[in-house]
């Protein structure tokens, strides 16, 4: 297996083992989106029109993005508190490798809990949600959930170098899930916040899922008056596009944060 | 005097230990984008599903005192077992009464200052209007609300002694607030059998009384004094003080058990 694999793969060995051996910190991961998720739920209960595509596949995308965030920020907290960032350093292996084997594993962990908020809202709320396309659904399910990792990487980079990378999270877990229109459309939101949803992997990730469970949402996605599969064949273009730069991005910031580490020597007290 | 001491050393270590994972401006960001953010994402799912904007803006506002009384006071009890300050607790021979309330105070005054700057987005960016306001039943709704808020904090703090992980408890409980309390939606909105558990939580209270003094300036509804909304704070306090009380006795219970086990951290 070659080096860079090799090293990603242990990378996400030892966070599904760590998870296995305290398996309870799934619960801060899942709790803010299933909460936002039965509050909107509560909300859309005596509206019509399509509430359900949106609480319920909103609050799936929540949980992946949550955990993601959540994981990002505490992958490198942990390592600060057990005294072992030092070693990851150190260590031969290039630091992004391990990280984006941690992405991933968070993001496998993320869709776990989507299907979790997805299973509760059917069954807990009786909310029927049939999925038009499943192939399309699939395919565009993992490459938001590939776009989450690649974002995850880079919040990863920055949390390296912050003693708040708690904080961080808890501040960053809701205004992403606002800009990003998980729960309601982007036209709700003030103008000038539409270029920061634009650039969000997700928000054309759950444009996509939706498209895929409803070809009636056509006329409320991105693409109005196109057909679905054109519409969501542009989704997932720009998805896989902004995926690529993210992973560009993380690349080099990664570069920068590891040379920065080495030099100044204050990472774990950073 | 001594317990003056105690009370006050308390409340200031726990408040600036938090300053030892988090540095001023980021705890400063934080105050203001956790404020905004939580108010406006349920603002909008609001507008997007025609609830009322003004009773959502209320709820998040009031609800963030939860993140300092709440969220903060049972990661203390996170923080004293993980940064290993849980046996010196154990070991000083310190009124345990002051000791273990006074952790929670300055973390009210930090919650009344979250409060402050949500009502101010309430009103600046979601346009809730406190014309019909009565300021001093307002006001007092609001303090008592920080200071419960704290007791059911303290509660769920002093249960977390028996816990390895509090901070998973402070996340359920932070959050589970939004379903219960009547935050976003009337408690009469929840199933019949849930409803009796919204009482549970000192928040409920709070919330319907800040309300009642708000008033409603669409239909001309002026906000209600003090005096008519005293049944609700005095069940509120009672909540409170029962909650400060049981946390209290949880705290002492874990302390002679871990006399007797030599369990502290690790249990």
């Amino acid at each position: 297996m070659p080096e860079p694999l090799r090293v990603i793969y242990s990378a996400f060995r030892m966070a599904m083992l760590h998870w296995i051996a305290d398996p309870q910190w799934i619960i801060p991961n899942i709790i803010a989106p299933f909460v936002f998720t039965t509050v909107a739920l509560t909300l859309f209960k005596d509206s019509t029109g399509p509430f359900g595509l949106y609480a319920v596949l909103g609050g799936g995308m929540m949980g992946m993005w949550g955990n993601t965030i959540y994981s990002s920020g505490f992958a490198i907290e942990f390592e600060k508190w057990q005294g072992t960032l030092e070693e990851v350093i150190a260590a031969p292996s290039k630091l992004i490798h391990v990280i984006t084997g941690r992405a991933i594993s968070n993001a496998f962990f993320g869709l776990t809990n989507m299907i979790a908020i997805l299973i509760i809202a059917v069954l807990g709320f009786r909310v029927s949600l049939g999925i038009a396309d499943p192939l399309m659904f699939a395919v565009s399910l993992l490459l938001t959930l590939l776009s989450v990792s690649a974002l995850g990487l880079i919040f990863a980079s920055a949390f390296v170098l912050s003693r708040s990378a708690q904080a961080l999270t808890n501040g960053l877990e809701t205004p992403l899930y606002i800009v990003s229109g998980s729960m309601f459309p982007i036209a709700l939101l003030p103008f000038w916040i539409h270029p920061a949803a634009y650039i969000l992997g997700p928000t054309w990730g759950i444009d996509a899922i939706r498209l895929a469970t409803s070809a009636d949402y056509v006329s409320q996605s991105f693409w109005s008056g196109m057909s679905p599969a054109m519409a969501i064949f542009l989704d997932l273009t720009i998805l896989i596009l902004i995926t690529l730069t993210y992973v560009l991005t993380a690349t080099i910031l990664f570069k920068i944060v590891e040379k920065r580490a080495r030099i100044t020597g204050t990472m774990v007290q950073a | 005097m001594n317990n003056f001491k105690i009370f006050l050393s308390s409340a200031v270590f726990s408040f600036r230990a938090q300053f030892d994972w988090l540095n001023p401006v980021m705890w400063l960001t934080m105050k203001f984008v956790l404020s905004v953010s939580q108010m406006a994402f349920f603002v909008f799912v609001g507008i997007f599903a025609n609830a009322p904007i003004q009773f959502i803006a209320v709820g998040n506002a009031l609800q963030s005192v939860s993140w300092n009384t709440v969220f903060s006071v049972i990661n203390i009890t996170g923080h004293d077992k993980w940064d290993g300050t849980l046996p010196l607790v154990l070991a000083t021979p310190a009124n345990r009464l002051p000791l273990f309330i006074g952790r929670a105070m300055i973390h009210v005054l930090d919650g009344l200052i979250s409060a402050a700057i949500s009502f101010f987005f309430a009103a600046v960016l979601f346009g809730v209007n406190f014309g019909q306001t009565n300021p001093l039943a307002l006001i007092v709704a609001v303090v008592l609300t920080a200071f419960t808020m704290a007791g059911f904090g303290l509660l769920i703090g002093g249960f977390c002694f028996f816990f390895r992980n509090p901070m998973v408890f402070a996340n359920i409980f932070t959050f589970t607030l939004l379903i219960f309390c009547g935050v976003n939606f009337p408690v009469s909105s929840l199933p019949l059998a849930i409803q009796p558990v919204s009482y549970i939580f000192p928040l409920t209270y709070g919330l319907s009384a800040a309300r009642s003094a708000i008033g409603d300036v669409t239909i001309a509804q002026p906000g209600v004094d003090l005096i008519q909304i005293a049944p609700t704070l005095a069940q509120q306090l009672a909540v409170g003080l029962a909650a400060m009380l049981i946390g209290y006795l949880l705290f002492r219970s874990f302390e002679n058990n871990a006399r007797k086990t030599g369990k502290m951290e690790a249990v």
